[in-house]
């Protein structure tokens, strides 16, 4: 094996992403041993219905905080999407479709919001989606007054959420085609580029003529679209929707991306890094209910998990650090005056 | 006489490749207002550093009071009662005056009680002590500069401070708070404070030191008392006679007229009535002091701060440019000062960096061609000889010169009309410093119009066509590319001959 060969195969068995698919094998092969109907395909399936929503919020979550921003409103513009789609559909007598696609610029003018108040007032993105974190679950609230929920809807949209279309959950497909999407927009074209250019250096992006804002404000409105997205897949999965959907999912969706390798200072992250944090976090769930560990055992896991990787991530440098403090050849003596 | 309060041997400080400091002495008296006056450059701001314990030295020796230091700290430096006043104080806004000089000066302890009415007595004294009339209950935010200056004083004074450095102290000062300022130093004269003064206005100097120092290019050239130099003497130390360095010879054969500016201003960047053309093929230089407002006009040409008077021309056609990208498009490129920050994104590759401004042409339709940009690099990188392992190469692995050189490569790939340089050698090493000057030099001869601001007179001597003098935010005079430095140095300085 020739040298240059030798360090591309290290590099790639050193890379935040290969030991992270090996956290989720290793997941896998224990839970596999504990829990007797874990590694069923109806288990598997399962557990990839229940990914699907925060792993879409995930997705959109990377070039976000590629950018060096963050987006704390997606879990609340899911509940919010999932009750405008119920009123258009059962209220304003919308065919599910019609429904969704409305649904889905709504979402697109939420994150519009989020994209103004970020790029043309300048505020800080996690001030601004904390803002509208609380203002789209109180609109959602406002308008169910609490108590309002949507059900019944048809099989036909069902489909979408509780059944198989050629071998996979319906919803798998979607969010494939989002997976594939993203990963295309953030390593394939000049966007990407310069979502990580504004991670890295704002201000170098701006020196490079890059269109800093423009480019900003696509994140935040992908993450709108996306977020109404999530927001029809989960009405279809539960078969209703209630104004509480979602709560929470966005520090799901942070966590995952964060586990999966992508830096929170910006710059830095792969969309295949956030699948396999997306992933990791889903076994690990799924993984506890079966092995008849309490709820709280995965919140617990999930956070060291967490933890582990961020101090994995940071611990080679610390080593050569101290290394080369410790171990440097003896530095030349000082000039003599 | 006693020994001096402060004294420099053969100072000597590099920075990767640049040398900033090679044998600098230098000492201060008990009661004594020594100035320090030096072009951009030529070594003050280091020297500061390592006298307040921010830098080591590489070699010499530090003298305080007949002791020799070693390996001073900025808390050391606090210590043996060494203070700076800078052109910024760092005072905390919110707090009073009197809190501010109680956190300077109580010890450091959370769980301590608070002597307020001791905190107020000491205010007053230390204010009273320079003759400064602040009020110790006044929140610092609702103070001017030079009274925050004041209070900076007070608290040196109340560490005890024997050597207090002063940095520009004037620069933003009106003329009466100028008088204010001068009258507290020559009383901490009189107090026994010796005080390093660094100014670029030759009338001050004359005003207030004793003695001054002139530094140029890293070395003292000399030391001389106040009474004994007059400016046209002064100018000349620090502009020196010699040219260091072979500069490329120049072909005027200028074209058409690319930029032509009239009476164009900016009030946010205090940039006002600029008038100027540059041609196609010509370096039209831009000297200057720091703070003259030539960076300032750069950032208006290039939209980062759009002009708000006056008219701009490109190539003969008037435009308003409001954002970097439309400069881009219309063919300016802007090579900026703050070459880390602005100049290349550290952590990306040397070929992502080049490639930054053109996506547009080499990446059609927003998809990345990496053989495309690979291919552009590799031209740039042999072209420019830009020394790194590879295009894949961080451009913050590069040294100085050849990030300078990746940042230059970015804007070349625009295929611009204009090209402003900002300070292109600045912390640049010497080789790599002449390599950008034959570059530019090419650049001028295939036909682009440049634009170089600089603050290294030789530089702008060697390399300009004609040579802008600015000052106080608009141009002042504009001489021909023979004009000599003590020419230069005069217009940027203010002074009639």
């Amino acid at each position: 094996m020739s040298e240059n060969s030798r360090s591309r195969w290290k590099s790639l068995l050193l890379r935040h992403e290969t030991a992270l698919l090996f956290v989720v094998v290793i997941e896998w092969l224990c839970f596999n041993a504990i829990g007797p109907r874990f590694g069923t395909l109806d288990n598997n399936f399962d557990i990839l219905r229940h990914t699907v929503e925060i792993g879409l919020l995930a997705l959109v979550m990377t070039p976000i905080i590629l950018t060096g921003g963050i987006d704390l409103s997606v879990g609340s513009l899911l509940g919010l999407c999932a009750i405008l789609f119920g009123k258009l559909w059962r209220d304003a007598g919308l065919s599910p479709f019609a429904a969704g696609l409305v649904t889905l610029g709504l979402g697109a003018l939420a994150g519009g919001l989020n994209a103004s108040l970020i790029t043309l007032l300048r505020l800080p993105p996690l001030i601004v989606t904390l803002g509208t974190y609380s203002l789209f679950r109180g609109v959602a609230e406002a308008i169910t007054r609490g108590a309002d929920t949507f059900t019944n809807f048809p099989a036909s949209f069902l489909f979408l959420g509780q059944e198989r279309w050629l071998g996979l959950p319906t919803q798998m497909w979607l969010f494939c085609g989002v997976a594939v999407v993203v990963w295309l927009l953030v390593h394939r074209t000049t966007f990407g580029r310069s979502f990580r250019a504004i991670g890295f250096s704002p201000e170098g992006a701006r020196y490079a003529g890059l269109p800093v804002r423009s480019r900003l404000a696509l994140v935040y409105v992908l993450a709108g679209v996306v977020a109404a997205l999530a927001a029809i897949i989960y009405t279809a999965r539960l078969g209703q929707a209630k104004a509480d959907a979602g709560t929470g999912y966005e520090l799901f969706a942070i966590t995952a991306v964060v586990l999966g390798g992508t830096s929170i200072f910006g710059g830095v992250g792969t969309v295949h890094g956030t699948l396999l944090g997306v992933a990791a976090i889903a076994v690990l769930n799924n993984g506890l209910v079966h092995a008849r560990q309490p709820r709280e055992a995965a919140g617990m896991l999930t956070g060291a998990l967490l933890l582990l990787a961020l101090s994995a991530g940071v611990a080679p440098k610390l080593w050569a650090a101290w290394r080369s403090r410790h171990h440097a050849s003896p530095s030349p003596a000082p000039k003599s005056t | 006489m006693p020994a001096p309060l402060l004294e420099l041997r053969q100072l000597a400080k590099s920075f990767g490749g640049a040398r900033a400091l090679r044998g600098v002495d230098f000492d201060l008296h008990a009661g004594e207002v020594h100035a320090l006056l030096g072009e951009n450059g030529a070594g003050k701001s280091t020297l500061i550093k390592i006298v307040t314990g921010a830098h080591q030295p590489d070699s010499g020796t530090i003298t305080l009071e007949g002791k020799v230091v070693a390996g001073l700290s900025p808390a050391a430096a606090h210590r043996l009662g060494i203070a700076c006043i800078y052109q910024q104080p760092a005072l905390f806004p919110d707090l009073t005056v009197a809190e501010n000089i109680g956190l300077r000066l109580e010890p450091g302890s959370a769980l301590r009680r608070v002597g307020w009415r001791q905190r107020r007595d000491r205010a007053v004294r230390l204010l009273g002590q320079i003759g400064a009339n602040i009020p110790p209950e006044v929140e610092v935010r609702a103070l001017s500069m030079p009274e925050q200056q004041l209070v900076e004083i007070a608290c040196a004074l109340g560490a005890g401070a024997r050597i207090v450095i002063m940095d520009e102290p004037t620069s933003s000062l009106t003329q009466k708070e100028q008088h204010l300022l001068f009258s507290v130093v020559r009383e901490l004269r009189q107090n026994g404070v010796g005080v390093i003064y660094i100014s670029h206005r030759l009338e001050e100097i004359f005003a207030l030191a004793d003695r001054v120092t002139v530094l140029r290019d890293g070395q003292s050239v000399g030391t001389s008392a106040v009474s004994e130099i007059n400016e046209a003497a002064l100018i000349r130390m620090m502009v020196g006679r010699e040219m260091t360095q072979i500069y490329p010879p120049g072909e005027s054969a200028p074209g058409n007229v690319v930029l032509k500016l009239r009476d164009v201003g900016c009030k946010a960047s205090g940039v006002h009535a600029v008038s100027l053309e540059v041609r196609a093929g010509e370096v039209f230089g831009l000297a200057g002091l720091v703070g003259a407002g030539r960076t300032e006009l750069a950032r208006i040409l290039f939209g980062l701060t759009p002009a708000d008077a006056g008219e701009i021309e490109l190539a003969g056609t008037r435009l308003a440019i409001r954002s970097p990208e439309e400069a881009m498009n219309r063919g300016i490129a802007y090579v900026p000062e703050d070459r880390r920050r602005h100049g290349v994104v550290l952590e990306m590759p040397v070929a992502e960096n080049m490639t930054m401004a053109v996506h547009r042409r080499i990446f059609k339709g927003a998809w990345l061609r990496f053989g495309a940009e690979r291919s552009l690099a590799l031209d740039y990188i042999r072209d420019l000889a830009v020394k790194c392992s590879g295009p894949d190469a961080p451009a913050g692995s590069l040294s100085g010169g050849n990030q300078q050189k990746v940042s230059l490569a970015r804007w070349l790939a625009t295929k611009p009309q204009l090209l402003i340089l900002d300070e292109p050698t600045q912390g640049v090493d010497v080789g790599a410093k002449s390599e950008i000057h034959r570059i530019v030099r090419r650049l001028a001869r295939d036909g682009l119009a440049v634009l170089l601001i600089s603050s290294d007179l030789p530089e702008i001597l060697g390399m300009s066509d004609r040579i802008g003098v600015m000052r106080g935010g608009t141009m002042t005079a504009v001489l021909p590319g023979n004009a000599d430095a003590h020419a230069v140095m005069s217009a940027a300085l203010g002074q009639t001959r």
